[in-house]
């Protein structure tokens, strides 16, 4: 059974089709990267995804239930995690309490106390190895702490497919390699499927992605294996230039 | 906190002409407290505020207006005008929920004075309730009452309600704080796109701080306005004015804190009063400068201010 199913989404914005025709299947547990260039659709995508747009046209299917037009708050508990390009804390509250408000309305149990979510927001916030900042306010924090922040927010929400806005740009190299160990960790661990959005670090798409999904001008260009997506002419000639590793 | 509020009660209690000043006190710590309930949480600035505090107001006139001919509902009536106080309110507030609270911004500030204005035509226009004549109940006080204990209801148990309702809303700030609702208004304040990514429905807890905010409004108009004026005329309390005082208030103190409201409520109802004593007719124009020089050196309102010196410090655990 697929996680999630996506049949022929289309979504424009006045006369520009940032979304044309895409159709895609995600299994449980998959890490797939979602790569292409600026303005290929890739937010819209996810942003249909998780209920912040609703599509033109087509459906999408997550667990065998159509929840095309069920709003953004109720798809979160049903397990759709996300991550933004840009980190959205609610500044003014401390990392604790940011990751415990994942924990409060974001799994389905939905049942969980203040003080309950607390404890086990605190497991995140380690998680991640940002115990020693737990009661900063959020707004403090560096772009990078931010980012993984957001990420313990997202993952106490018990994410069955976590969508991840470029959450590597703007990280050093050595980072982004501890962070797709992460990742892969995760992932193994607790069976989530992790979609995430690249846009040019090719590095972690290699290290990371078992499939890849090649956007262009609002259109799946390719959908396939990472070694044999970064190898297809079509992607070389529209996005990379030149075949990764040469 | 409560604190503040007993030893408030006990001056206006024990001290001969104080309980005039500290009754005008306690009505401006409620408002700013419950319209902090809203705005302090949320982030959203209701400029129609005062709808809610005039149909409280008219809620208490209906009550004792018409049903004083039913002698045998005695004190009943004032609980009857409650009732219609808060039934009211919360009408217009769920009205005004499903429409103004899909607005942010100016647009939703615009959206609810709007909406006061077109009550307060439409009451005149269509000649309901009194249309621009209004409802003076005064005589229905006396019939239902006689002098002494109308005289008691009006000076001293209308006042003593005000204060009860500062201290509910006190009590309600806390709770909503320290909760699931705070939690999600915090979220809604800070990024309301990525609150409802996170699973939280927010126009139930918009909503839900939003009818708290309007029934104690309209609650302390019932009172203050209601039972202790014993008339009430559309053109006197759908007044935008009103919630200017409230925004005064809450920003003087500091808005989103538990103590800020009262703060401000203590000072601006002081310096409001004492100017008017001190310089009668000139209060304002001295008064303007104050508020502004207040708000320009304090951002974050006086509580704001404190809060931000003695961050790291073990003072920070009683200042909220």
């Amino acid at each position: 059974m697929a996680l999630l199913k996506l049949e022929n989404i289309t979504k424009s914005f006045g006369g520009l089709m940032a979304v044309n025709n895409v159709s895609l299947e995600i299994q449980p547990g998959e890490a797939i990267g979602v790569v292409g260039p600026n303005g290929s659709g890739k937010t819209t995508l996810f942003n249909v995804i998780n209920g912040v747009y609703l599509p033109d046209g087509g459906k999408v299917i997550f667990e065998e239930r159509d929840i095309t037009r069920m709003p953004p708050h109720k798809r979160a508990p049903l397990g759709i995690g996300r991550t933004f390009q840009i980190p959205r804390p609610f500044s003014s509250a401390s990392v604790q309490e940011n990751v415990a408000v994942g924990v409060m309305f974001g799994t389905l149990s939905g049942k969980v106390g203040v003080d309950e979510s607390l404890d086990i927001a605190d497991r995140y916030v380690e998680l991640v190895g940002l115990t020693p900042h737990r009661d900063k306010e959020a707004g403090s924090l560096t772009p990078v702490e931010k980012k993984l922040m957001e990420m313990a927010r997202a993952l106490a929400m018990k994410p069955k497919l976590l969508l991840m806005d470029e959450a590597l740009a703007g990280m050093h190299p050595k980072d982004i390699d501890e962070m797709v160990v992460f990742l892969k960790k995760i992932k193994e661990e607790e069976n989530i499927a992790i979609v995430a959005m690249v846009e040019h670090i090719m590095r972690a798409v290699v290290g990371f992605a078992e499939r890849v999904i090649v956007m262009h001008q609002g259109k799946k260009l390719v959908d396939a294996p990472t070694a044999m997506a970064l190898k297809d002419q079509r992607v070389v000639d529209v996005y990379l230039g030149r075949p990764v590793g040469e | 906190m409560f604190g503040v509020y007993l030893i408030m009660f006990l001056i206006g209690f024990t001290m001969p002409g104080m309980w005039q000043v500290v009754a005008l006190l306690a009505f401006y710590c409620a408002l700013g407290q419950s319209w902090n309930i809203f705005m302090g949480m949320t982030g959203y600035v209701d400029f129609g505020y005062v709808t809610f505090i005039a149909l409280g107001t008219y809620g208490m006139a209906l009550g004792v207006q018409y049903f004083h001919q039913f002698e045998w509902l005695g004190i009943g009536i004032i609980f009857i005008g409650i009732f219609l106080a808060l039934f009211l309110a919360s009408l217009s507030a769920l009205l005004e929920a499903a429409i103004a609270l899909r607005l942010r911004g100016a647009y939703f500030a615009i959206a609810c004075i709007g909406i006061n204005e077109g009550l307060r035509y439409f009451i005149e226009g269509a000649k309901i309730w009194g249309g621009s004549e209004g409802i003076i109940f005064s005589g229905a006080l006396l019939k239902t009452f006689g002098r002494e204990m109308a005289n008691q209801l009006t000076t001293f148990w209308a006042d003593f309600a005000v204060f009860m309702v500062a201290v509910l809303a006190a009590f309600l700030n806390i709770h909503y704080m320290r909760s699931k609702i705070g939690y999600a208004l915090t979220a809604v304040r800070e990024d309301e796109d990525a609150a409802k990514v996170m699973g939280i429905d927010t126009t139930k807890y918009k909503t839900i701080a939003f009818l708290t905010s309007g029934l104690l409004g309209a609650t302390v108009g019932a009172f203050a306005w209601g039972l202790k004026l014993r008339h009430v005329f559309p053109a006197d309390v759908f007044v935008i004015y009103y919630t200017i005082e409230c925004v005064v208030v809450v920003l003087l103190g500091g808005a989103g804190t538990l103590l800020g409201p009262v703060v401000g409520g203590l000072i601006y109802g002081l310096s409001k009063y004492w100017l008017a004593v001190i310089f009668p007719g000139f209060q304002l124009l001295i008064f303007a400068p104050i508020i502004i020089f207040i708000i320009v050196a304090f951002p974050g309102g006086i509580i704001g201010w404190v809060k931000q010196r003695i961050k790291g410090t073990p003072l920070q655990r009683y200042i909220e």
